[in-house]
């Protein structure tokens, strides 16, 4: 059983410019579980990549600790892998040679049940007959599924998406979200996902988590225990739209209300 | 030419000479006599520079082999069967017919130059001297020249390599550590603005031999540009490479390998033709002025001798050697980058 848990975790950035420093995240509390799929929601600068950052290991909290079963986190590993905005595909790297970088990286060696899993991902991704393309040669989804797979071949204990869909077409995009969901459903491990898409959101997150900005701070934590397949026109997604909506509501001052 | 053609299994046994075609507009009957009319072009001029060789008279005093007339009859011969060819091969045709206006000037350039110098004169001995001297030259000295170009390939090769791979080591140093950056980029502004060439009488006292020293003043010049050209590939690299080889288990030494150095190639590539460029010319400029062997060398022995015969035929040699090394390294350069082929486009 997996516990990533953040405790009081504070941010700030220097600026490039100046003595000034900006405080990105503000006493971010929250513990997630094995099986839960939490959806991070909030507007641009709220600190959702910031807070993927810093479980990924990429940068360091100001105060606050976070844990994953206990332990700090105190630098990347293997067991927290992360999927960016961009597809981040190593261009000089065949799509077969990216989905192995992490093996080589790991000096893990490529043994029958290695490449049986490198198969399978490749023939799940639809990108078997593209293994020998370049990245500049895959297109949009080909390329976000295949930086996806790498990451997955890991089986990452916690899986962290940082808006990966972001920069797709709609159609892309909700075929993408449905391969995202069977693969969580077949790990069952921690996955954390940053959107800007309520609809994504909803219907993807065992929990949906809604931010404010500047500080970036959390302001609702929602349990959402509709069952899957959700479908996107029912009354009942209608409603968690609403209510999201309503949290992210640009008249901030009656959100109290709202929220309740 | 342009049919269109409904059956499917046309269609699914694509080429991509044959997807040209396809797409192409339609060639007009003429078109495609003039296409052809051009591609034997150079057989046309070739026989014309072989006619003005061998019918224009000399100008008095001035001998002629024949040495000329067959270096110019397998100029046309190799032109007339590329030519045959292209009736065969789509590929060498479209070659042919993109490079044959410019062969065919070639041989106006030989048979002016020819003109000027064998026939009327009119550029003065010695300082130039007809091809067929110069051709003669080559083959008589051949075994002289062999040695020179072997001696002057050693010495060019030692110092490029040798200043490749350090320029490599210290430009990935500088561009991945900021302490390596902070004690080499100081010197670097400092020798970047210094020809290297510059270095050559001072080297050539101090080395302990003259090959020593001008393999020294060889590697400074290609280390400069290959230090500058990957630290600047390194700095490019956009940091989103870096998180995501971190986040699937790359270590730092390993960020450096994989990464960051696959990232500078393109870069690196550039700095190894520049250096070459640069290592010609110092290699050429200390063969002259102080090491006793080399084309170099060479020329300028048979200048102070007044053979300006031969040392055209050296200069001539030296276009070759050059012309061959940078087509080696244009080769390794097409290998390296094909995961950037079409991505221009």
């Amino acid at each position: 059983m997996n516990v990533l848990e953040l405790s009081h975790v504070h941010k700030s950035f220097a600026r490039t410019e100046g003595e000034d420093v900006t405080q990105a995240l503000e006493d971010i509390n929250f513990t997630v579980n094995d099986g839960e799929f939490l959806s991070i929601v909030g507007p641009s600068g709220c600190g959702k990549s910031t807070i993927m950052r810093l479980i990924a290991g990429l940068i360091f909290p100001t105060a606050g600790t976070i844990t994953l079963n206990g332990e700090i986190i105190k630098g990347t590993d293997t067991e927290r892998g992360m999927v960016f905005q961009k597809p981040t595909l190593f261009p000089w790297l065949t799509a077969e040679e990216n989905l192995h970088f992490t093996a080589r990286m790991q000096g893990r060696r490529k043994d029958s049940s290695y490449m049986a899993e490198a198969e399978r991902l490749l023939e799940m991704a639809g990108l078997a007959e593209f293994r020998n393309d370049y990245p500049h040669q895959l297109s949009g989804g080909m390329a976000q599924r295949l930086a996806l797979i790498r990451t997955m071949i890991n089986n990452p204990k916690v899986f962290l998406l940082d808006e990966p869909l972001g920069a797709l077409d709609a159609f892309t995009r909700m075929n993408m979200q449905d391969e995202i969901l069977r693969l969580w459903q077949q790990s069952n491990h921690i996955v954390l996902m940053v959107t800007h898409d309520i609809d994504e959101a909803i219907y993807l997150g065992t929990r949906i988590l809604v931010m404010a900005p500047r500080p970036g701070r959390v302001r609702a934590d929602l349990k959402n225990d509709m069952p899957y397949p959700r479908v996107r026109t029912s009354d009942e997604f209608l409603q968690w739209r609403k209510r999201v909506l309503g949290m992210l509501d640009f008249g901030q001052k009656n959100t109290k209300e709202v929220s309740a | 030419m342009h049919k269109k053609s409904s059956g499917a299994d046309v269609l699914s046994h694509l080429t991509r000479e044959r997807l040209a075609e396809l797409e192409s507009r339609p060639r007009t009957p003429l078109r495609v006599f003039m296409d052809y009319v051009i591609c034997f072009m150079p057989v046309i001029f070739g026989l014309l520079a072989l006619a003005e060789y061998l019918y224009v008279p000399n100008l008095k005093g001035n001998k002629s082999t024949s040495t000329y007339t067959y270096f110019l009859a397998i100029l046309i011969a190799t032109a007339g069967m590329y030519f045959v060819m292209s009736f065969f091969s789509k590929k060498i045709f479209l070659v042919l017919r993109y490079k044959a206006p410019f062969y065919s000037f070639i041989f106006v350039l030989l048979a002016a130059y020819d003109y000027m110098t064998l026939k009327t004169g009119k550029l003065v001995l010695p300082y130039f001297t007809w091809t067929d001297e110069i051709l003669n030259a080559i083959i008589d000295d051949r075994a002289y020249l062999l040695d020179c170009t072997i001696n002057s390939l050693k010495l060019l090769f030692t110092g490029y390599l040798s200043g490749a791979l350090l320029g490599i080591v210290t430009g990935v140093a500088c561009g991945c550590s900021r302490n390596a950056d902070y004690w080499i980029s100081p010197f670097m502004k400092l020798l970047g603005a210094i020809p290297s060439p510059t270095w050559i009488p001072i080297v050539m006292v101090i080395a302990s031999t003259l090959f020593s020293g001008a393999v020294f003043i060889i590697a400074l010049g290609v280390w400069y540009s290959l230090t500058i050209a990957t630290m600047t590939g390194i700095r490019n690299i956009d940091k989103s490479y870096y998180d995501a080889a971190k986040t699937l288990g790359a270590s730092p030494l390993r960020l450096v390998l994989n990464v960051a150095v696959p990232f500078a190639v393109p870069n690196i590539l550039q700095g190894l033709t520049q250096g070459m460029s640069t290592a010609c010319l110092t290699l050429i400029t200390a063969e002259m002025v102080g090491v006793e062997s080399g084309l170099g060398w060479y020329v300028s022995w048979q200048r102070s001798w007044a053979q300006y015969g031969k040392m055209y035929a050296a200069i001539v040699v030296l276009c070759i050697v050059f012309i061959a090394v940078n087509w080696g390294l244009n080769a390794v350069k097409r290998r390296l980058l094909r995961w950037q082929e079409g991505m221009t486009e």
